[in-house]
Order: C-alpha cells, then structure tokens, then sequence
C-alpha cells in the first residue's frame, strides 16, 4: 500500500486519482450500458470540482495561516474586494437564476421588443383591418423588468442564462489553459536541453498564430459546439502560462533549496510535484486570475460572429441580436453589453488586487 | 563656530521620513559648517542620517516618504531651503556638485560615458559640443581614465567599477564646483581602487581648493583624507572637531566604541569588540540622548533630555552630559 | 558584440523564424486535416452544387489539391504551392485567394496602422505624465480609466458607438462606405468610429504598461545623479527616464500584436463593415470557403512573426547592454 502511495506522489494524489478512476467508470456505463443518466456536462463539472477540492480548497485549507496572510493582503486592495462581491453575485445568479427566471429560449412573438421597465419605445404594428401601420408608444412592463428581444424572448432570463455559460466557459476554459501551460512549463523547464528547446519552439510556434484568428479557425474546422469551444479556448490560450512557469522553474531550479532537497536524496518526481509547483503556483494563480476576463470576452466575441453554440443562450448572441436592432429597441445591444463589461472589470480588479498581494516585493 | 572662510552652513536641520509605520527622524537638529578648501567627514553607522543630511543640502531627499522639516541651509548667505527651483538647478552640478555610492546604478545605463559628462558642461557652461567634447576629455585625464577618446563612446557597463566611479567625479567635477559632496563614493569598491579614488580627492582638494563633504562608515578613509569630522549617530551630531582631536581624544562614548571596534595591527587583541546593543529606532527614539540604552556611562540624566553640544577645546565638541561643566557650543 | 556580433545574430535570428514559420504552416495542415468533416468535403459540397457536371468538377478539384493522394504527398504540395504564391481558388467570390488578399489587405492595414498611431502616442503619453504624478488625482483617474478601457469588450463599445454617434445623433453612416478613395479626408472620417474601436483598448493596455515601465525607472539612482547635476525635470523624465522606459514599451506594444490587435481588429471589421481581411475571411467561413480562411490564418501568424523578427533586432540594436557586450 505505501508503495502505490509513494508511486503517485502523496496520498492526496492517490484519492484524486482513485476518484477520477471511479468517475470514469460510471461514465463509461452510463455511455454503454445504462443510456445517459447523467449528461456529459455533469461529469465534467464532476471533475473540475474534484480537482479545484483537491487542489485548490484542500491546500488552502491546510495552510490556513499563509491564506489568511494573502488575503489580508488582497482584502487592502478596495477595488479587488468590491470585484469579488460582484463576482460572488454572478455566481449566485448563475446558480439560483435559471430557477427564478422565465425560459430564456421561449418565444413570443405578440411581446417582442418590449423596452426595459421605465423605459417606452415605438412600435409600429401592421393592423390588417385598415392595412396600415400604427406606431404606439409601448412602455415596459413588470413581466418583463429588462424588455424583451427582436423575437420576444425575455431580455433577464436570457442575461441569466448567459452569465452561467460565462462563467461556465471562463472557469474551465482557463482551467484547462492553466493545466496544459503548468504542465508543459515545469516539464520543459526540469527536463532542460533538447526536450526544453523543442516544447519551448513548439511555444513559439503557437504563439505566433494571433488567438483569436486561431480560435476562429479551430471552430471551422471542428464545429461550433460549447465544449469544443471550451476546448478549443483552453488549447489555444495556455502559451502565457507555459512561458512563465518555465521561467520561473528555472529560477528557482537553481536556489538552494532545490539543490538541498535533492542532496538529501529526493526523487525528480518528488523535487517537481512538492518543492517545485506550489511555488510557481502563485505566479499561476494571478495569471489565472487574469486569464478569465480574455477567456470570458472570447466566448462572448466567437458567439456574437455566430462561430457560438447556437444552442445555448450566451451573451454575446444577444448582443448579434441586438446589432440588429440598433435603431429599434437599443437595450437589446446595451444590457449584454453592460453585463459583459462589468464581469471583465470585476475579474480584471480582482486579479490586479491578487497579482500586488501575490508579489512579495510591493507593499501593500 | 562658524568662521569667515565657511562657504556652507547647516543650522538645525530637520529631514523626517512620513511613512505607513510612523515618522522616521532620520536628521534631527544637525548644524555645521564647511569651510573653504577643507575635507569634511561625516561618519556613522548606516541608518544615522549622514546621507540623508547630505540629500538635503541639494534638496534631493525622495519627496513623497521624505521632507525637509526644519533648519536652515546657508550657502554664501543664501538660504537653499529656500530658493526656488531655477536657482537650485543653477547651483547644483554647477557651484555645488555630489557624486553618489554606487556607481553602476548612479549612472544611465543607455547614454554613453562621454554624453553624461558633457551634460553639466553644455547646461552650465553653455558650451558647444565641440568644446564640451574637448572639456570633457580633458576631465577624464584628470581623473585618470586611459584612453579617453576612445572611452567617451562606452557605456557604463562596458568599465569596471573604479572606472566608472571616476566618470561621475568627473562629470561632478566639469563645472569646477565649490563644494563636492560625495556620497560613500568608495564604499562599493575594492581596497586597491578605494586607495586610487581617495588620491583622486586628496588631489582635488589641493589643486583646486575644493572644499569636500565626504560621508562615509570607514573610519580608515577617514584618517586618510579628512581635516575635520562629524560624528553622527541617532539622527544627531555626537561628536565632531578636528581629526588629530577626534583620533587622539576622542570623548564621546560613541566615538570610544567606534574607535575600539578598529581592528589595528600594532596592538594585539583577543576579540573585536563591537558596541553593545542595536541602533534605535529612528521611529520611536529613546528618551532624551539617543545613545543612552548602549552607554557604558550612563547617568540618570542621559535619560531626561537631549545633550547638547559642549565645547572641549576650540572647535572639538561633543554632545554628552559627561562634560555638562563644560560651556556649551554656539554652533559649528 | 560589436559590429560583426549583431550581423551574426540578424542571421541566426532570421534562420530561427523561418523555422517557426515553417512549424506554423506544418500545425495548420495538421489541424485541416485533423478535423472531423474536413472543411474540404463542404466546399467540395458546395462546389459540385453549383455546377452542372458535379462529378468532372470533384475530380478536377481533387487532383489539384491531390486529396486522393497519400498525407505526405499533400503535405508537400501544400508546401509548394503556398511558397510559390498559389493560394487557391475562392469559390464565393470566383477569385483566386492571391487576388482577394491584394485587394481587401490595405485595408485592414489602414485600420490597423492608424489604431496603433492613436493607441500608442496617447497611451505612451498619459502612462508617462501618469507615473510622474503618481498618487495624484490625474494618476487615480488615468488608471481608472485604463482598467476600463481594458475591460470593455470592444465589439460593444462599436456597438455602443454606432448606436450613439450614427443612429442617435446621425454623425456618421453606420457602415463603411468602400467607394471613398483612400487618401481622403471623408476617408478618414470614416474610420473615426472604428479606430476609436479598436485603439480604446490597446491604449489603455499601453498606457498601464507604459506608466509601470516608468515608475520602474523613476526610482532609480541615475534619476538622481541626473537630478544632482542640475538638469531641469523635463529633461530628467523626458530623456533620461524616456530613453530607459521605451525599449522595454516598444517591446511589449509590438509582441500584444497578436493576441489583441489582430482579434481586435477582425471584429471591428465586421461591426463596421470594412472589407479587409478579417470581414473577408469571416465571409468565407460561413460559405465554407476555406482556401480563404487557411490563407488568411496564415496570413496572420506570417505577420506576427516578421514583426516579432523586427522588433527582436530592433532592440537587440537599440539597447546598449546587448550590443556592447
């Protein structure tokens, strides 16, 4: 048993790995036995919520004194703190909203283009019987308190929906960006010499192509489905990561801890997992941090060209619903706009307030 | 005391630090003059104030954290605490010209050697560059560089440390400047080149009169080039007079367990014997004279109030209650 | 490094870009040919639609991008052909790729150059005076503004500024006018809205990155030596600061070309309807035109290198601690 424990580099990565074995089997009945109990979404969710518990919460929780040092550290930053409420908030409104709102996708046609409560526009309306049209003034109502689409959709349920594919996108799409660029820079970084070289020229060569041409060019290629999306934006967004975790390993390869680490006889594995990761994992944690707004835009820019899944609510839909109707009804451009906005300013203070409190040499 | 040839007087300066922590006294209440043609030291542990001191006289304190609270700072009758900026800029590098410790940082890594001591020389002088050019080669024999011509188009990083240390002498020295005030200028050095720099300023001192403001922490240099020194410690002057008074008797206990701590090679010792106890905190000072927590002779009014400047002989002070029958200094 | 040191290293470095343009055009072939419905089959598709003798069209098309032939021979083709300038033949719009790109790409450059002029002497500009004032309420408010310049999606804030400035207030036509000539002043006039698209963004990235580079070099000692030798401030900031503070600036402003600029930019374009490259690879996705969009990917990544390529040498010349090394 300690030999199994030793092999996978602590008992934590064992349960980790026993666990994500577990998943995987009852994914695989689920797909061939017992037909979809489950949807793919939820396995997935499933193992980015183990591996936040496990690598995330459980370290926290374990060294209580050096979180609580961050965030103090963060918390003197006033705009990161007000980020994080608002955050919180999304999350909230992306977990319980989809049980409070009416059917994003629901369309009625008789009640388009209803302006937001306070707001009233002009309508023009053809009446058959005098085979005119007859412009009204239409005021908003409490039925539908942000207005309704060109197609008569409710303007807040289709708000909800999108700030849960948001952060749906921005937290696994970066997830996965982060875990390619860590692996790839402390791989290439302990390995040195040729294998260094070729990983960082592969590097190069993919940060070469412009991102968002790439990512438009991944989705032609393979299909505008959500998770290939969330894929494709993980795959092409982890050079940044890799490029600095790579420096910084090879900084800190060389300090004497390392050096004394491996005088007393510990293993490569060992050096790389214990000593070697947690501590570029803070240097990763604020470019995570700052990924999540670019990961975010990217998502919503893909979905309002249409390269977006069409089946899914997203904001930046609305927004290609609302370009369309800029002369008619303005707040159907304004409101995903206005929610895009604030979520990328919320993340970008939060990862400002997170980078100062991360770096040991500024004082906050 | 001041004299008919002092040419710079500092009365009661005050340089206090405003940080997050509380209010840093780095000079509180240090007067003195400078004389024409003389070498001035001013010596002291790190953190005493000596450079802060000397920031001031240029006004080149870092002005957010820091600032010049109090005193006077008389330069030929001209108070330069306050002059206003266009005057301040004419007399620095110009009539009043500082050189600071290290080298490799002090200069600009992107310009050449030869463009930063032509600056001063076409500011002030209002040269030409051909002319610059020539006065500025001219320097850089004077300070000893080889092979100036060619020198002129490197760029710092391209000398070595006494090298480039010679460079900032020389850009100090191109408007021939009254007073040098340099900043620990060998501190950064090693021994052999620390020894050459310091016949660089025995020799300005004789050829061009210049008088010098020299701050160190080395009492070695100090013997090898001061006519005068100041003792600092705490933000405060502890003892100051000639140097023959200050080596031969020495009064102020500072200066006794500075003086012992020199490791010489004449007498034979069991162990160096360094001064008990740590330097205070400029923050929250102890009450009244700053040394009394690390004095061997301390009396119980060391612990009320302030010591002030007592005169020993002539111009030899020093600031202790040891010698309270003594009178007491009208000022250096 | 003297003279012969920086030939040297131009030759090294020019050699290495080839490589990597190289390994870009081999990760482009991998992924067409890696994709589930080959985007070869729609267009196929399409073009056997629209023709009268599907079956001849199919073959010719085949045998000119040898599709029925082994992997390793249509990698070589595929090799050939781009070196030798055949792009391929766009189907939607019955010319060959060569002669969309020459004529859609001025425009593109158009928006992009003058994005980068206004970006970038603003931005330079506001992060320099900002970091010279620091902790003062024009510092608090440049900063402000920065963060939410960085924080607007920039395909709303086009949005956002057609809606105001052409449908509100009837300032400018809401789309593109191509029939302008290009050096004109109505020209100009038009891209007003679009430039201001695109370079809010990029400035406000420039103006942080700008005003951090400065405070860097605020605090050092030469600022003082500087400062003690009498030099008036506005000297002190704008040459011995400035001349510290821009390579590293540079540096930055022209690596971010290819993750904002270039995103940037395709998206301007389809809001506002200007047909350079990016609108016209965009049009040809939805066509499944997909010559035109491999061609304008790559395009791109080429772009990106050659100014990588450039500015590395450019500052390799430019700072003097490597060059005289």
């Amino acid at each position: 048993m300690r030999r199994i424990t030793e092999v996978f580099g602590g008992r934590r990565n064992l349960l980790f790995s026993g666990l994500l074995l577990a998943l995987l089997f009852i994914l695989l009945l689920d797909l061939f036995f017992v037909h979809h109990i489950f949807s793919p979404f939820v396995y997935f969710y499933l193992c980015f919520a183990l591996v936040i518990v496990f690598y995330g919460i459980y370290p926290l929780y374990v060294s209580r004194r050096l979180t609580r040092y961050y965030w103090d550290r963060t918390k003197r930053h006033h705009l990161a703190v007000i980020g994080l409420v608002f955050i919180i908030f999304l999350v909230a409104v992306a977990i319980f909203g989809p049980f409070l709102t009416q059917d994003p996708t629901k369309v009625d046609f008789p009640n388009k283009n209803l302006p937001p409560v306070g707001f009233s526009a002009e309508q023009s309306t053809y009446d058959r019987t005098t085979g005119q049209f007859i412009t009204r003034e239409t005021p908003g109502t409490w039925l539908h308190p942000l207005g309704t689409d060109d197609k008569g959709r409710d303007m807040l349920a289709m708000l909800v929906s999108g700030t849960r594919i948001s952060l749906q996108v921005g937290l696994m799409a970066t997830l996965i960006a982060i875990f390619i660029g860590l692996i790839l820079g402390v791989v290439s970084a302990y390995l040195g010499g040729w294998a260094d070289n070729a990983l960082m020229r592969f590097t190069d060569i993919m940060m070469t192509f412009p991102f968002f041409l790439l990512l438009v060019f991944i989705v032609f290629i393979f299909g505008p489905s959500l998770w290939f999306i969330i894929l494709a934006i993980g795959l092409t967004g982890w050079t940044g990561t890799a490029r600095l975790v790579r420096s910084e390993s090879l900084s800190l390869r060389t300090r004497d801890f390392i050096m004394a680490s491996k005088s007393l006889g510990a293993s490569d594995r060992r050096i790389v997992f214990h000593h070697l990761i947690p501590n570029v994992l803070s240097s990763v944690i604020v470019i995570a941090t700052l990924s999540i707004p670019g990961v975010i835009l990217a998502e919503a820019a893909l979905s309002f060209i249409g390269l977006g899944d069409p089946t899914v609510t997203s904001w930046g839909l609305v927004l290609q619903a609302g370009q369309r109707s800029l002369e008619t009804a303005w707040w159907i451009a304004v409101e995903p706009g206005i929610m895009l906005f604030l979520t990328v300013l919320a993340f970008n203070f939060l990862g400002d307030g997170v980078r100062d409190a991360f770096d040991p040499r500024s004082q906050v | 005391m001041a004299t008919n040839n002092t040419i710079l007087q500092v009365s009661e300066l005050k340089t206090y630090f405003f940080t997050r922590l509380g209010v840093v006294r780095a000079v509180d209440g240090v007067s003195f003059g400078l004389r024409q043609g003389e070498c001035l030291c001013l010596v002291g542990e790190s953190g005493c104030g000596k450079t802060a001191t000397a920031l001031s006289i240029l006004r080149l304190v870092d002005s957010p954290p820091g600032q010049i609270v109090g005193g006077e700072i008389k330069y030929h009758n001209e108070n330069l605490l306050r002059s206003t900026g266009a005057r301040l800029r004419q007399i620095r590098g110009n009539r009043i010209a500082m050189i600071f410790q290290d080298p490799q940082s002090s200069l600009n890594p992107v310009l050449t050697v030869g463009e930063q001591i032509m600056e001063p020389i076409r500011l002030h002088l209002k040269l030409g560059h051909r002319q610059a050019r020539d006065k500025a080669l001219s320097l850089m024999k004077q300070v000893g560089i080889p092979q100036s011509a060619e020198r002129m188009a490197y760029f710092p990083h391209q000398l070595s440390g006494g090298m480039k240390q010679r460079v900032m002498i020389a850009a100090a020295l191109s408007c021939n400047p009254e007073i040098l005030i340099a900043d620990e200028p060998t501190t950064a050095l090693d021994t052999t080149i620390k020894a050459q720099i310091l016949d660089i300023f025995r020799e300005l001192k004789q050829q061009m009169n210049m008088s010098i403001l020299f701050i160190t922490h080395d009492l070695g240099t100090v013997a090898g080039i001061a006519d005068r020194i100041i003792v600092m410690y705490g933000g405060r002057i502890a003892e100051a007079g000639s140097t023959l008074d200050i080596f031969d008797q020495p009064k102020h206990p500072y200066t006794w367990g500075l003086l012992n701590c020199l490791p010489t090679i004449a007498e034979r010792r069991e162990k160096l014997s360094p001064i008990p106890g740590m330097i205070p905190s400029l923050i929250d000072p102890p009450e009244g004279c700053i040394f009394h927590p690390r004095c061997q002779w301390r009396m119980s009014v060391c612990q009320q109030a302030k010591p002030p400047e007592y005169v020993i002989l002539g111009e030899h002070i020093a600031a202790c209650y040891l010698y309270q029958k003594a009178p007491a200094s009208a000022g250096l | 490094m003297k003279r012969g040191g920086l030939q040297n290293y131009i030759i090294r470095r020019l050699f290495y870009a080839f490589l990597i343009a190289f390994g870009v055009v081999t990760v482009t072939f991998i992924l067409l040919r890696v994709g589930p419905s080959s985007p070869a089959d729609k267009y196929l598709a399409n073009i056997s639609s629209r023709t009268q003798d599907p079956a001849k069209v199919i073959e010719a098309v085949e045998a000119r991008y040898g599709l029925d032939r082994p992997l390793y021979q249509q990698y070589f083709n595929y090799l050939v052909s781009l070196a030798r300038g055949d792009w391929g033949w766009s189907f939607s719009t019955s010319l060959p790729v060569i002669e969309l790109i020459k004529r859609h790409w001025i425009y593109s450059f158009q928006l992009i150059l003058l994005s980068m002029l206004f970006a970038s002497s603003l931005g330079i500009l506001i992060g320099i005076y900002s970091a010279v004032k620091q902790y003062t309420k024009t510092d608090y408010a440049a900063t402000f503004f920065s963060f939410i310049g960085i924080s607007i999606p920039n395909f709303w804030l086009g949005i956002m500024l057609i809606l105001v400035f052409s449908v509100q207030l009837g300032w400018f036509k809401t789309y593109y006018d191509t029939g302008l000539p290009l050096f004109s002043l109505a020209n100009l006039k038009a891209l007003i809205l679009p430039v201001i698209t695109l370079g809010t963004g990029m400035m406000a990235g420039y103006t942080r990155y700008s005003r951090s580079a400065t405070l860097d070099n605020l605090r050092k000692d030469f600022v003082k030596t500087a400062r003690a030798k009498g030099l008036p401030e506005y000297i002190v900031i704008g040459k011995h600061v400035f001349r510290n503070a821009i390579l590293p600036i540079i540096t930055i402003i022209m690596f971010d070309l290819a993750g904002v600029v270039f995103g940037g930019a395709y998206l301007t374009e389809i809001i506002f309807g200007i047909p350079g490259l990016g609108r016209i690879s965009f049009n040809a996705i939805f066509a499944n035109d997909y010559p035109v969009v491999i061609t304008i990917t790559l395009i791109g990544a080429m772009v990106v290198l050659l100014t990588n390529l450039a500015t590395d040498i450019v500052y390799t010349w430019l700072d003097p601690r490597i060059r005289y090394d």
